[in-house]
């Protein structure tokens, strides 16, 4: 199986379809932390997707990178930047593909990790979105190339390290103000991805 | 908070129209949110330069918008980073084949989203550089000098690049000269009053009548030492104390001086910190080669003045001194 244009539509569409409740749940949880904004991010981004999702190109590099813009013309915040971040890396490693093997999705996530880990300055073990997508990635190499066994792993991978991390402090951003507080909570960038996945399933 | 105004949500918008009525030479109001100022056209068979930041710093950033200084500008809201679409659009104007530099302030978000304006440029086979100005001493020592942000001495880099550009400098060579400007510059500011920001509608932090913050940012940031308010020629001799233990100047250099006025301070005062600014630089062994003298970037109506001094070179001082033609260069 391929991932191609047509793929990031129905995923767009997956997971527009259920951002919203995702949104207020991640208002929650961020506003334990943080101000309380990842889930307008996570929402006005994805009702973007959807607004461009029809004349997405069908270069999937181009395709990732439309998205990224898309996502940074409504979200200011840094969660924003950072999907957009990941968003463009991924799609400067497909420039000029219209279809990826599935087999080749962790790299792709690897090199969208490696950008954001430039961009925002998190390191891993810091408790971000970054060390769910760092076991999903290893999850995924594991996991053959049928989409649903992919799912599958992802979500059992992120499920994991939120359990993993449930007990530790936050290590950077707003969140490390309250590090004492943020034991025993879940990091809502880790659970939005988390989300995102339980959106993919079929 | 008084001040003429409309709705405060309305504030940059109507402001950016203004500006594109009153100059229509210099300014046009572009890119899909309008949130871009460029030039009537763009210009052909040169290097592209581009800026872009919060507003609520005229002229800072999109006020440089002319021959010889910026070819477009992303303008985000007061204080607040434009986001990487008009900064990409702004990019897209000022490219007509030889490239384009992009002239950053030490920001956060300035930087995040140019780095991804130049990435998604890069994408469609636009040449891009970035230069990232960071002067203030205040903001941190010379050994975590990456850390500073970026304040008035902003303005003798915009104008070191676009007349590098102006004088059909390949994309490398008006990097390598905005960049060696931006080493060689230094700034310090001091703020009597607070700004207070529309949206927000209350002042941006407390200061007594009669106390004064050496090395306020120009969004209020905190200073490096708060106390009772001098006579101009002590808060002058502090300032440039500062600047000296930061980089000295040498027996017969040359410097450029900016004495740069904050928003409610009177161009008077200005003078009294030219004045005496001139005189310790003299005293220094140095030499004022080139100067300015007035509102050159602001922070809304904060009461204050900075002092940049950039250390030149015969380069550098040719290209400061070359012709520009803007509503607000004033040489």
């Amino acid at each position: 199986m391929n991932i191609t244009t047509e793929n990031l539509q129905t995923a767009i569409d997956r997971i527009q379809n259920r951002i919203g409740p995702i949104g207020d749940e991640m208002n929650m949880l961020d506003g334990q932390l943080g101000d309380g904004d990842l889930g307008v991010t996570l929402v006005n981004g994805f009702n973007n997707l959807a607004e461009i999702r029809d004349d997405l190109p069908e270069d999937l590099g181009k395709a990732l990178f439309n998205a990224a813009k898309a996502i940074t013309a409504v979200s200011g915040s840094s969660f924003g930047t950072l999907m957009a971040t990941a968003l463009m890396a991924a799609g400067k490693s497909v420039k000029g593909e219209t279809s990826v093997a599935l087999t080749r999705l962790p790299d792709l996530l690897a090199s969208a990790q490696e950008a954001m880990i430039a961009r925002g300055g998190a390191s891993l073990g810091d408790k971000t979105m970054l060390d769910v997508l760092d076991s999903v990635i290893a999850a995924l190499r594991e996991a053959g190339d049928d989409p649903r066994n992919m799912q599958q792993a992802a979500l059992s991978a992120a499920n994991k390290t939120l359990d993993e991390y449930r007990g530790k402090p936050n290590k950077v951003g707003r969140a490390r103000v309250y590090s004492e507080k943020s034991v025993g909570l879940d990091d809502p960038g880790m659970m939005a991805v988390k989300r995102l996945i339980e959106c993919l399933a079929a | 908070m008084k001040k003429l105004i409309n709705k405060p949500e309305d504030y940059v918008d109507e402001v950016l129209e203004g500006m594109a009525l009153a100059h229509p030479e210099s300014f046009v109001i572009g890119g899909s949110t309008g949130r871009m100022l460029h030039r009537p056209a763009p210009v052909s068979g040169k290097v592209g330069v581009v800026s872009g930041g919060g507003f609520g710093h005229i002229p800072v950033f999109a006020g440089y918008v002319g021959e010889g200084l910026l070819d477009a500008c992303a303008v985000g809201d007061v204080f607040a980073s434009p986001d990487m679409n008009p900064m990409l659009e702004a990019i897209q104007f000022a490219d007509t084949g030889k490239g384009v530099l992009c002239v950053v302030g030490n920001y956060g978000g300035d930087r995040m989203n140019f780095d991804m304006a130049c990435e998604m440029a890069e994408m469609e086979d636009i040449a891009c550089a970035r230069v990232i100005v960071a002067d203030d001493v205040a903001a941190a020592g010379p050994e975590e000098s990456h850390k500073r942000r970026a304040v008035a001495g902003f303005v003798l880099v915009t104008k070191v690049a676009g007349a590098a550009a102006a004088a059909g400098k390949s994309l490398t060579e008006v990097t390598e000269l905005a960049q060696r400007a931006a080493d060689n510059l230094r700034s310090i500011g001091v703020a009597l009053t607070s700004c207070t920001v529309p949206q927000a509608g209350k002042p941006t932090f407390q200061i007594a009548d009669d106390e004064m913050e050496i090395g306020m940012g120009i969004h209020g940031e905190p200073g490096v030492r708060r106390g009772k308010l001098r006579p101009v020629n002590d808060i002058c001799d502090e300032m440039i104390d500062l600047l000296l233990a930061d980089k000295p100047m040498a027996q017969g250099s040359r410097v450029a001086l900016l004495i740069n006025g904050l928003g409610a301070t009177p161009a008077e005062e200005l003078y009294l910190v030219f004045r005496r600014a001139k005189a310790r630089v003299e005293a220094e062994g140095a030499r004022i080669a080139f100067h300015l003298v007035g509102n050159y970037a602001t922070a809304m109506e904060m009461a204050g003045a900075s002092i940049s001094v950039l250390h030149l070179d015969d380069a550098l001082e040719e290209l400061l001194k070359a012709p520009a033609s803007n509503p607000f260069w004033k040489a």
